[in-house]
C-alpha cells in the first residue's frame, strides 16, 4: 500500500499520472463497533458488536433490509457519526470526522446545482487548498479535473449544469468529483437505488470498470441481493436484533464481471445462499 | 428550488450518454457524445427562445393595457376622473425636473427620497433577517425562542406601528426606515430558516468528505445552496417595503412619492397621481428585474 501518512502528502504533484493515477487502497478494520441513538429518552440500538475487516482494494457489499444499520455503519466509517463502542480504523488510522481520504457517494448524486460539472469536480481540490492542504495551482487542478471527466465519459459536458444531465450522468459526475480528491476508500450508500433498471445496469458496468481501473477499496451499501453479488468480492449480510453483521459470504465469481452474468448458474447459486442467510 | 436534490432533479434533458464500459475505450469521442453536446446547446437555445417569447408576450399585455386606458380616457372625456396616458406622461415630464408648487420639490427628488428610505431600511432588514434566520436554523433553542415572536409579528401590518414610531423616533427619516426594517426582518427570517432547512444534511456531509472545512462548507455550500430561496424572499420583502413607504409618506411625511400622490389627490391633479403611481411601478419593476437577475445568476436551473 502506498504511504499516505498525512493528507498533506497529497501536495506532492502527480502530474504525469493525470486522471489515470492509481490510488492507494486502504484497508478498514472495525472491532466491536456499537451505536445507540438516544432521542426523547428512548434508546434505540442501531448497531451492536460489529467486527469486520475490509481488505485493501476489496469491493465489499453491505446487504440488508431497511433499518438494519447499514447506513449507520457507513456513516461511522465516513466519520459523520461517532460510534459509542469499539474502534474504527481506515488505513491503520483511527477515524475522526469526515476527511477526503474517505470519499462518499449517496443515493442522490448531491452535485452542487449552482456549479458546472467541471466546477463540481474542482470543488474538493479547491476547498482543500483553501485550508492549506495542498498548494497545487488552478491549471494543474483543472487538467486533472478534465482528465477525470474524460475517464467517466463526461468531457463533453464539463460546462453543463447538473439539472441538464440525466440521472446516470449525474452519478458519473459525482463519482468523478469523489475520485479527484484521491480517496483510498469509497463509501457508497445505495448509490443507484433511485435509477431506472437500464441506467442501473449501465452504472454497474461503469462502477466495475472504474474499480478495475483505480483499484481502491469500496464499501457498497445495498438492499438488492443481485446487485451485491454482481459487484462484491464479499457480501456482508446485516440484520438481527440488535442489528449487526450476520454473516460474511464470499462471492466466488471471476473478474472482470459483466451485468450480463446475472443469470448464470454460478451467480444464481451465490444469490440463493445469500437469500437464505438474509431470511434465517 | 424544491427538487434541486431529488434523485432526478430537474428535467433530464439529455439521454444518458453511453458510459465508458470495458468494451469501448473510456471517454471515447464517439458520435453519440457529440450529438449529446449539440443537444445540450440546442436545449439551451430553445430555452432562451422561449424566454424571449415570454417577455415579448408580457410586453404586449402591458401595451394592451395602455391602449385600453387611453381609449377609456378618450371616451370618458373627464380629465379629473381619468386622465389619458398622454396627459399622465406630460404631467410626469412637466414635474420631473420642476418643483411641485404645493411642496417646492421636483419629482426626481421625491423619488430619490423614497428610494433612499427603502434601500436603507431594506438593506438593514435583509441583513438582520438573514442573520436571525441563520441563528434560528443553527440553534434549536434560538428557533424555539424567536419563532413565536415572529409568528405574532409577521401578520401585523407594519403601518400599525407608525404612531408608535413617531412618538419614539420623531418625524425624521429614522421612523420611516425603521418601519421598513420591521416589515422586512420577519419575512426574511422565515424565508432564511426555510431555505437553510431545505439544504440536505448529506450535501454538507458530501462537502466535508471532499475535504472542505466546517466554515468553508457553511459559506460555500449551506448558505450558497440557500441563496436562491433568500433572493426570492427579498423580492417579496421589496414589494412589502414599497407599500409601507408609500403609506407612511401619505400619513406622516413632507416628501417622497407617497406624499406627492397624496398632495396631488388633494388638489384633484389626478394626472400627477397617475404619474406618481407610474414612477413607483417603473422603479419597483427595475429593482425586481435586478433581483430576478441575481436569482438567475444564483440558480442556473431557472435560466430560460
Amino acid at each position: 500500500m502506498a504511504a499516505r501518512a498525512e493528507p498533506a502528502s497529497e501536495a506532492v504533484p502527480d502530474a504525469a499520472a493525470g486522471g489515470a493515477r492509481a490510488a492507494g487502497a486502504a484497508g478498514v478494520l472495525l472491532s466491536g463497533v456499537g451505536k445507540t441513538f438516544r432521542r426523547a429518552g428512548r434508546r434505540t440500538v442501531a448497531l451492536a458488536g460489529v467486527d469486520l475487516e475490509v481488505r485493501p482494494g476489496e469491493l465489499l457489499c453491505l446487504l440488508g433490509p431497511s433499518g438494519c444499520g447499514k447506513s449507520t455503519l457507513l456513516r461511522i466509517v465516513a466519520g459523520a457519526l461517532d460510534c459509542d463502542q469499539g474502534s474504527v480504523t481506515v488505513g491503520g488510522r483511527a477515524v475522526s470526522g469526515p476527511a477526503p481520504d474517505r470519499g462518499m457517494l449517496f443515493q442522490t448524486p448531491m452535485l452542487f446545482p449552482w456549479l458546472t460539472t467541471r466546477k463540481n469536480v474542482l470543488f474538493g481540490p479547491r476547498a482543500q487548498r483553501s485550508r492549506g492542504l495542498h498548494e497545487r495551482d488552478d491549471p494543474e487542478l483543472e487538467a486533472e479535473a478534465d482528465a477525470i471527466l474524460e475517464t467517466v465519459g463526461l468531457a463533453q459536458f464539463s460546462d453543463a449544469f447538473p439539472h441538464e444531465l440525466s440521472g446516470g450522468m449525474q452519478h458519473r459526475a459525482a463519482f468523478a468529483r469523489a475520485l479527484v480528491t484521491r480517496p483510498s476508500l469509497l463509501l457508497m450508500d445505495e448509490p443507484f437505488g433511485a435509477l431506472d433498471a437500464l441506467t442501473r445496469v449501465r452504472m454497474h458496468e461503469f462502477l466495475l470498470a472504474m474499480w478495475e481501473r483505480y483499484r481502491i477499496t469500496i464499501i457498497f451499501v445495498t438492499h438488492d441481493i443481485e446487485e451485491a453479488v454482481l459487484l462484491g468480492d464479499r457480501v456482508a449480510v446485516m440484520g438481527g436484533r440488535p442489528p449487526g453483521i450476520k454473516q460474511v459470504i464470499d462471492v466466488p465469481l471471476g473478474r472482470p464481471r459483466s451485468a450480463l452474468d446475472v443469470d448464470t448458474e454460478g451467480f444464481l447459486a451465490v444469490k440463493r445462499g445469500i437469500r437464505s442467510s438474509l431470511v434465517s | 428550488m424544491s427538487g434541486w436534490y431529488s434523485p432526478h432533479a430537474g428535467a433530464a434533458v439529455i439521454e444518458d450518454a453511453r458510459p465508458p464500459g470495458p468494451g469501448h475505450g473510456p471517454g471515447s469521442d464517439g458520435p453519440g457524445d457529440l450529438d449529446d453536446r449539440a443537444e445540450l446547446f440546442a436545449h439551451r437555445r430553445a430555452r432562451r427562445r422561449a424566454r424571449t417569447r415570454r417577455v415579448a408576450t408580457g410586453a404586449a399585455g402591458i401595451a394592451g393595457l395602455l391602449v385600453l386606458w387611453q381609449a377609456a380616457a378618450m371616451l370618458l372625456g373627464d380629465q379629473v376622473a381619468l386622465p389619458s396616458v398622454s396627459q399622465t406622461v406630460a404631467q410626469f415630464f412637466h414635474y420631473l425636473n420642476r418643483p411641485y408648487p404645493a411642496q417646492g420639490k421636483p419629482l426626481w427628488y421625491d423619488l430619490y427620497i423614497s428610494l433612499r428610505r427603502i434601500l436603507i431600511g431594506f438593506a438593514i432588514g435583509v441583513a438582520g433577517g438573514v442573520t436571525l434566520g441563520s441563528a434560528m436554523s443553527a440553534s434549536r433553542v434560538v428557533r424555539h425562542l424567536i419563532d413565536p415572536v415572529i409568528e405574532i409579528l409577521r401578520p401585523l401590518p407594519p403601518l400599525a406601528f407608525i404612531p408608535l414610531f413617531i412618538v419614539w423616533l420623531g418625524i425624521g427619516e429614522t421612523p420611516k426606515e425603521v418601519l421598513i426594517v420591521v416589515g422586512v426582518v420577519p419575512l426574511m427570517a422565515v424565508m432564511t430558516v426555510a431555505a437553510l432547512d431545505e439544504v440536505p444534511d448529506d450535501l454538507r456531509l458530501c462537502a466535508r468528505t471532499l475535504g472542505a472545512s466546517r466554515g468553508y462548507t457553511l459559506l460555500h455550500v449551506q448558505i450558497r445552496a440557500a441563496l436562491p430561496f433568500i433572493l426570492t424572499g427579498m423580492r417579496l420583502a421589496m414589494a412589502g417595503a414599497w407599500s409601507s413607504i408609500v403609506a407612511v409618506e401619505m400619513i406622516a411625511a413632507t416628501s417622497g412619492l407617497g406624499y406627492v400622490i397624496q398632495q396631488a389627490g388633494d388638489y384633484l391633479d389626478t394626472a400627477l397621481v397617475f404619474a406618481g403611481i407610474l414612477v413607483i411601478a417603473i422603479t419597483a419593476l427595475v429593482i425586481d428585474v435586478g433581483l430576478r437577475g441575481l436569482l438567475l445568476l444564483a440558480d442556473p436551473s431557472r435560466r430560460g
